[in-house]
């Protein structure tokens, strides 16, 4: 399956088609992230629109999953290959074209992989603050109840229906408080300033890597490049500025101040 | 004006090779680069000395051996020129110069500021022609060809295989020359029944030859003494993604 990295322009073309499948799915990680300014209610359904996908959730996920491993495999498989088709240094170099966005491709990506891990154990498998994870919202029969109520009883506990469950306190449904989470989690200024800086340096990789996108795959006419190169630089500002506006309104106390 | 250089000397390919530092007191801005460096040999010559190597043929711009890396940029600090079109009135009095062999592992060091770059004639071999039976000369326009493809493929058919894009790129990728010669066959009617062939053979025998891959720095359009555009980069990876699909990779 590999054998393709023995071709540096089909690597290339992996790198590509990898590339702007993560981005896609970063631009609608985006604009999902940013529902938390319409309130919780609006988060929270949407997350749990997201989680009651079932298998088209997971298609998802093992989709994102292939396409990050053999983007980052083809870009540390070309990253040596090419260090060594240079070996010898100059002593005086100059770089005319070639912009630090660029050059630092192999180094941003891997910064953005050790965040996507440590993200993904924050908030998708709890282990970071796993007291913050926990948060349920209930809706019960009467009311809809933000802290769990000592009252309810959770679903899993009514299946056999008992009598002593019906009436007011019954819980209907039961959802995970995705708002109560993030926002408790980038109250923390550490997480939150770790966080932002993390997705500029998503943004700059971006920056480079959409008009890249497009120079590997043979679409660069002189007509549109120069608008397709500032797209890249303008993709790559609104996704950084996408992401870190979030964290950076619950630190500054935009929202989230009523958790 | 008086200018110091900063020379590489490097007796042969195995050598180490290092920085030497020269000063010039009589050189006159109308010179050429390589007519500073033909005085500094004189001077070598008669102290008894070995005279630094580069290599140089033409000197007007068209053969394409006269590469060298002048502060830290192939062909040094004007756009557009190769280094035997460069004029010392360039830099400015006192200035200091380092001058260094175009550097890739496809083009190995022969001695000084010379490289080997068969490597580039090894490419244009592998697919860089197209199969033709040689009779009398065919009639001027037997074939329309389209004025902007015309333009296109001459502005390809300017390279002259200096070997600039490799020495510029971060990665030593010839992605570059080898665009420039594909394309500027495989835009036109004569180059189509080998045009799939042609770019596997070529992009084939780049990576042979150790070239890096490109990671689209755009160095090398930077640093072209012709000026040639990444767009035939772009180009070629076209041409190559449908040459694969139709054909696979084996050459
Ligand atoms: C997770 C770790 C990542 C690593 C290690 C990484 C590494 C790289 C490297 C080294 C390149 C340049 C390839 C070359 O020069 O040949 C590149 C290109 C690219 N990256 Fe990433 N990246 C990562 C994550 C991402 C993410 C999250 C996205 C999307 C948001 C992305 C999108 C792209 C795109 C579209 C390209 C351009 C492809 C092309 O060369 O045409 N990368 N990446
Ligand atoms: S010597 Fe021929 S191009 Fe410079």
């Amino acid at each position: 399956m590999f054998k393709y990295l023995n071709h540096v322009v089909i690597s290339k073309f992996v790198m590509a088609i990898t590339g702007i499948i993560l981005i896609l799915f970063i631009t609608g990680h985006a604009l999902g992230n940013l529902q938390i300014f319409l309130g919780k209610e609006a988060l929270n359904k949407y997350a749990a629109f997201l989680q009651g996908l079932g298998e088209f959730l997971w298609i998802e996920r093992i989709g994102l999953l292939v396409a990050a491993l053999l983007h980052i495999i083809t870009s540390i498989y070309l990253k040596l290959y090419n260090y060594n088709a240079r070996p010898d240094k100059y002593v005086v170099k100059r770089y005319i074209k070639a912009k630090l966005n660029s050059r630092t491709m192999i180094w941003t990506g891997l910064m953005i992989a050790a965040f996507v891990i440590y993200h993904l154990l924050h908030f998708t498998v709890g282990s970071i603050q796993p007291e913050n994870y926990k948060y349920k919202e209930i809706y019960t029969q009467n009311a809809y109840s933000v802290e769990y109520n000592a009252n309810a009883t959770s679903l899993s506990s009514q299946d056999n229906d008992n009598d002593a469950n019906i009436g007011v306190n019954k819980i209907l449904y039961e959802r995970h408080d995705v708002y109560k989470m993030v926002v408790l989690g980038f109250k923390n200024p550490y997480i939150s300033i770790f966080y932002i800086v993390a997705v500029i340096l998503l943004g700059f990789h971006i920056s480079h890597a959409v008009q890249s996108f497009f120079q590997t795959l043979g679409w660069n006419s002189p007509k549109y490049f120069t608008w397709i190169e500032k797209l890249s630089v303008a993709y790559g500002y609104f996704i950084a500025i996408a992401f870190l506006i979030v964290p950076l309104s619950i630190l500054l106390g935009i929202i989230g101040s009523n958790v | 004006m008086k200018v110091k250089l900063h020379i590489w000397r490097q007796n042969g390919p195995n050598d180490k090779g290092k920085m030497v530092d020269y000063n010039l007191d009589n050189v006159s801005s109308d010179m050429s680069f390589l007519e500073m460096l033909d005085i500094l040999n004189e001077d070598l010559i008669l102290k008894g000395e070995e005279p630094v190597v580069f290599e140089h043929d033409c000197r007007e711009g068209i053969c394409g051996s006269c590469g060298l890396v002048i502060n830290g940029k192939p062909h040094g600090p004007e756009s557009g020129t190769t280094t035997c079109q460069l004029h010392m009135r360039k830099f400015k009095d006192g200035d200091d110069i380092f001058v260094e062999p175009f550097r890739s592992k496809a083009f190995s060091i022969v001695k000084d500021l010379m490289v080997d770059r068969s490597a580039y004639d090894r490419i244009q071999q592998s697919g860089g022609f197209i199969s033709a039976n040689v009779g009398s000369a065919p009639d001027a326009n037997a074939i329309p060809i389209a004025k902007n493809i015309a333009d296109l493929a001459m502005d390809a058919a300017a390279c002259i295989g200096c070997g600039a894009c490799a020495a510029a790129c971060p990665n030593g990728s010839a992605m570059l020359f080898v665009a420039a010669k594909s394309s500027q066959l495989n835009l036109l009617p004569q180059g189509q029944p080998e045009k799939n062939k042609r770019v596997r053979a070529m992009i084939n025998q780049m990576e042979k030859e150790g070239f890096g891959g490109c990671s689209n720095y755009y160095e090398c359009e930077a640093a072209c003494p012709k000026n040639i555009s990444v767009r035939f980069i772009a180009k070629m990876n076209r041409d190559y993604f449908v040459a694969v699909v139709k054909e696979g990779t084996k050459v």
